[in-house]
């Protein structure tokens, strides 16, 4: 039994912010990384998998991306999972289909049994990655993943998707398949110190990716949209604001 | 981020007589405890805000001569040469930073009982003071007046020599100018009382000739009350106050304008219990069309908005703020830098006032674990040093007041990680349903700083829903571990009336309650008839009366105290508290306890007649009688040993906050700070010696 988790450290922005000269993303110099949100669901989802198959086999965690991406194997590593992989890759564009593509290249040699992704990476909420991903493995994909069965015996996962109006939609899927993983399905463990000492000490093997995936867009420019006009910013106390707000609401609807 | 254009008034220099204030943030006078006699304490708190980008600080009210005497509460004092010599420090560190030094001479006439020299002090009419129990004044004649000018010219020339830009004119607060102004105070029928133009001439006189003595090279302030809240007798907008500001505008430099009394100057230094933000702005607007000196004026300001509307709407000309400075002596560098978020918020629970009603000790703030330690214990609010055992991992059990200060210091001081353990969803610990307390909304505050400050430091992390029990924290891999995990209010009435339960008191029956368990146990109340028994005497009490009866209950409120809430008096909250109450019909009975409790039943003793029983039909019985600290898990911990702790890598364990005694959130807070400023002293649990103010005597050795 072999989970594979796809991760990504995702930037989290400061108050303020500048771009690269080139205009075309943000200067590392003013954001953080750490996990992706959705990520660290897949990650305690696969973790549960394994624990409800009373702790066997394998939770692999993989990303794509420079040294600065270890932080978010390595907080899955204190989570608990086993192994990490990260896939070093020098293509400038870095869209979800040639991620997609990166990360088949690593994850098929595995050979897992579930492969888990986020729904969506909270910097750039493409929500595509997996199911490029899912293409280039040429395995079912199942998305907005609320719940998971997964029979090792049958090799038959039962999802539930959640769908708009408190629908639940099930879908039972064959395995290998690709799920993408909500936020919400469960409350990521928090490591503790020891947890986090103990994946400082395991090592994260690094893979090169061919590439060579035709990238499907192309970054022109990054920019802080001018504010819109028409709105009106009330002053004061929260009494004055609140007196003006009935004010406007009594104008309009005369 | 930037600051927000339409904030740049805030920071537009402007004229007060020979002086300019390099931007509109005005520190109003206020006591910290340090007077002249704590010289140093004094200086570096003054010299905080100055760093903190006030445009001006002043001292708290200081007393002009020997006769106004307010021991034992602390105020600053120029009788002499040494007094200009101690202050003179205050005025050269404002300098130092380029803000100017204010001093707000005073003479208290009724209100100083001078406990420590012993004189007699004098008024316009011998009236018992209404603030100061037992206090007569002597009845001035026109000698005593031009003698007490007298006092204010001499006391403004040593202002002068001390360094002082600002020299005042107090008559404020009930104070002795205030008190010729107010027929309340001023009964005289000589040209001293009774009409307008003679109730105004002692304050009149007085400023003329200090400022003749002082005002080419001082500006001259005003602070004057507007209104006193009871009437005719009181001081009045229209009639007082208005007409003064127009009689004497060309001798004043500066107006500090603000309302109240002194036997409710909570009128003036507002609870948020009961006023938000600029409620006295009607006031100083009223001044503002009157006069064409500035304005400058308190309001418990702390949103850069309210601040630049205040000066657009031409309501003032200067932000005044006391608690807001007490609370966060950055403020105007955070506004002027646009770290809006990082500005630490008063909450209005002054805290910092009643350390100045009961006289004496050092004020305090409870946001501000660093007010008043700027000097003794070398805290600067902003700036931490990075902690020599930096390398260690800090678990905090906890998140309420103390562990969240703790943790988020450590952060600061660079440690390698800390994680902030919390039981429930959310921190807060006790701050997360206090502000649930009718009134007590904006104390959320001290949870809201934290949190934001905490989500920004990268090597501190909250664990929320997350109990650990004693083998949890020591396999957690720590090698600090910090307990504070607070206290809870006793349920078997243990109190300290009778240092015993009270027979029947039992929180786990459906007609007996606790705090906690109305406020976040979901417990629900039985029947219409409670009985609230308050052995504790702050806010808890009266807060869940307000709550019971606001919410149709029928409440009796009992308290073996003389008076209920006393501790409500030093944070000038008891007077509308008890209007509130009373509106509400509850009951209230002092000098009760209850001796026991049973269903639908509750009997209770007069402390001084144990025998004369009461019986109460109570369908529910809430019990406020004491905390005890929640220490299991700090015992279980400790009682392990060294050895068992530092076979798991943990070497240090300390506890804080109510886990250690229950105490006020200021206490808790700083509890917290301390700890966290000193963890890399050599025996962190005890805190290190403070620096004394106080005089060292040379022997003489034969
Ligand atoms: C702890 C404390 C001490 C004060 N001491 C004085 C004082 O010595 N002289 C004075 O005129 N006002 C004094 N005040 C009143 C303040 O100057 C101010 O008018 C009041 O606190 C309202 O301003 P704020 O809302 O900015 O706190 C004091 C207030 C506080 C909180």
């Amino acid at each position: 039994m072999k989970i594979v988790v796809c991760v990504k450290h995702v930037a989290v922005l400061g108050d303020e912010i500048r771009f690269t000269t080139d205009e075309r993303d943000v200067d590392e110099d003013y954001y953080d990384r750490t996990l992706n949100e959705w990520d660290a669901c897949a990650a305690e989802e696969a973790l549960r998998i394994r624990e409800r198959l009373g702790g066997e086999g394998e939770v692999l965690v993989v990303t794509v991306g420079g040294p600065s991406a270890d932080v978010a194997l390595q907080r899955c590593l204190a989570m608990g999972a086993d192994r990490a992989v990260r896939i070093s890759f020098d293509q400038t564009v870095h869209d979800p289909i040639a991620i997609g593509h990166a990360l088949s290249e690593a994850i098929v040699p595995e050979q897992p049994d579930l492969v888990l992704v986020g729904v969506q990476s909270s910097d750039s909420v493409q929500g595509s990655t997996g199911t490029a991903l899912a293409q280039f493995l040429d395995l079912p994909r199942v998305a907005v993943v609320k719940k998971v069965e997964y029979d090792h015996a049958t090799r038959r996962a039962t999802c539930h998707r959640e769908l708009e109006g408190g629908l639940v939609d099930v879908v039972e899927v064959d395995t290998p398949a690709v799920l993408a993983i909500q936020t919400g399905i469960n409350e990521p463990r928090y490591p503790t110190f020891r947890a986090i000492k103990d994946a400082e000490r395991k090592e994260i093997s690094l893979v090169s990716a061919a590439g060579g995936a035709v990238s499907g867009y192309h970054v022109r420019r990054m920019f802080v949209p001018p504010k819109p006009e028409g709105a009106e910013m009330l002053d004061g106390g929260p009494a004055d604001v609140a007196r003006r707000i009935a004010e406007i609401v009594k104008e309009r609807l005369a | 981020m930037a600051r927000d254009p339409k904030h740049d008034v805030l920071f537009e220099p402007i004229r007060i007589g020979p002086k300019t204030l390099r931007n509109r943030f005005y520190q109003v006078p206020h006591c910290n405890g340090a007077g002249s006699e704590k010289p140093n304490a004094q200086a570096w708190n003054r010299a905080m805000r100055a760093e903190g980008g006030w445009g001006a600080s002043c001292t708290e009210y200081c007393s002009i001569h020997p006769e106004s005497d307010d021991t034992m509460r602390i105020s600053a004092r120029l009788w002499d040469e040494d007094d200009v010599r101690n202050l003179s420090l205050m005025c050269d560190k404002l300098h130092e930073h380029g803000a100017l030094a204010g001093v707000e001479l005073w003479y208290g006439g009724a209100h100083a009982p001078c406990m420590e020299s012993r004189c007699v002090p004098r008024a316009p009419s011998q009236l018992p003071s209404d603030f100061e129990h037992l206090t007569y004044p002597k009845e001035m004649d026109k000698d005593d007046i031009r003698e007490v000018q007298g006092f204010y010219v001499a006391a403004a020339r040593r202002a002068r020599s001390a360094g002082f830009d600002i020299v005042y004119v107090y008559g404020s607060h009930s104070y002795l100018p205030q008190q010729f102004l107010t027929p309340f105070y001023n009964k005289r029928t000589d040209e001293y009382g009774g009409s307008f133009e003679n109730r105004a001439r002692f304050w009149r006189e007085t400023i003329e000739q200090v400022r003749e003595a002082v005002g080419d090279d001082c500006a001259i302030a005003v602070r004057i009350s507007t209104d006193m809240f009871m009437g005719e007798i009181g001081t009045q907008l229209e009639r007082d106050a208005l007409p003064f500001v127009e009689l004497v505008d060309n001798l004043v430099d500066l107006w500090d304008v603000n309302v109240s009394g002194i036997s409710e100057w909570g009128e003036d230094a507002t609870p948020s219990r009961f006023y938000e933000s600029g409620r006295q702005l009607p006031w100083q607007g009223r001044v503002k069309q009157v006069t064409k000196k500035p304005v400058v004026g308190v309001g418990r300001f702390t949103s850069a908005d309210v601040m630049a509307e205040a000066i657009r709407s031409g309501k003032l000309d200067i932000i005044g703020a006391c608690r807001p400075s007490i609370s966060d002596p950055f403020l105007p560098t955070k506004i002027s830098e646009g770290r809006y978020d990082d500005i630490r918020e008063c909450i209005g629970c002054n805290i910092c006032v009643s350390r100045w009603e009961i006289g004496g000790p050092p004020a305090v703030c409870t946001q501000n674990a660093t007010f008043m330690e700027e000097y003794r214990r070398g805290w600067h609010p902003e700036k931490f040093t990075k902690a020599e055992n930096a390398d260690n991992d800090v678990l905090v059990v906890g998140a309420g007041p103390a562990g969240m200060e703790c943790a988020m210091i450590l952060g600061k001081r660079g440690m390698r990680r800390v994680h902030l353990l919390e039981a429930e969803k959310e921190m807060g610990g006790i701050m997360r349903w206090i502000p649930l307390l009718p009134g007590l909304g904006e104390w959320a505050r001290v949870v809201n700083y934290r949190k934001i400050q905490i989500d920004k430091l990268k090597n501190v992390e909250l664990i929320p829903s997350t109990r650990a029990d004693a083998n949890a924290v020591l396999k957690y891999g720590a090698e600090i571990v910090v307990i504070a995990t607070g206290a809870y209010w006793a349920t078997n009435g243990l109190n300290g009336a009778t240092s015993e339960p009270i027979p029947g008191a039992d929180a786990s029956l459906p007609h007996v309650l606790t705090p906690e368990q109305i406020m976040v146990g979901g417990k629900e109340i039985p029947g219409e008839r409670v009985v609230i028994l308050d052995n504790d005497g702050y806010f808890m009490g009266v807060s869940l009366a307000e709550k019971l009866a606001t919410e149709g209950k029928q409440v009796t409120l009992l308290t073996h105290l003389g008076e209920v809430a006393p501790y409500m008096k030093f944070t000038l909250e008891l007077p509308n508290m008890l209007r509130k109450l009373h509106s509400l019909h509850v009951n209230i009975v002092t000098h009760a306890m209850l001796q026991s409790i049973e269903p639908g039943r509750a009997v209770s003793y007069h402390v001084f007649d144990p025998e004369h029983l009461t019986e109460w039909d109570a369908d529910a019985v809430v019990l406020i009688t004491q905390r005890r600290s929640n220490e299991a898990l700090y015992r279980e911990l400790k009682d392990l040993g060294t050895d068992a702790l530092r076979s798991e890598g943990i070497i240090g364990l300390y506890r804080i906050g109510d886990c250690l005694a229950p105490r006020m959130v200021a206490d808790c807070v700083f509890d917290g700070h301390r700890l966290a400023r000193e963890i890399d002293s050599p025996d962190p649990a005890v805190p290190k010696p403070f620096l004394r103010d106080r005089k060292v005597i040379e022997l003489l050795r034969a």
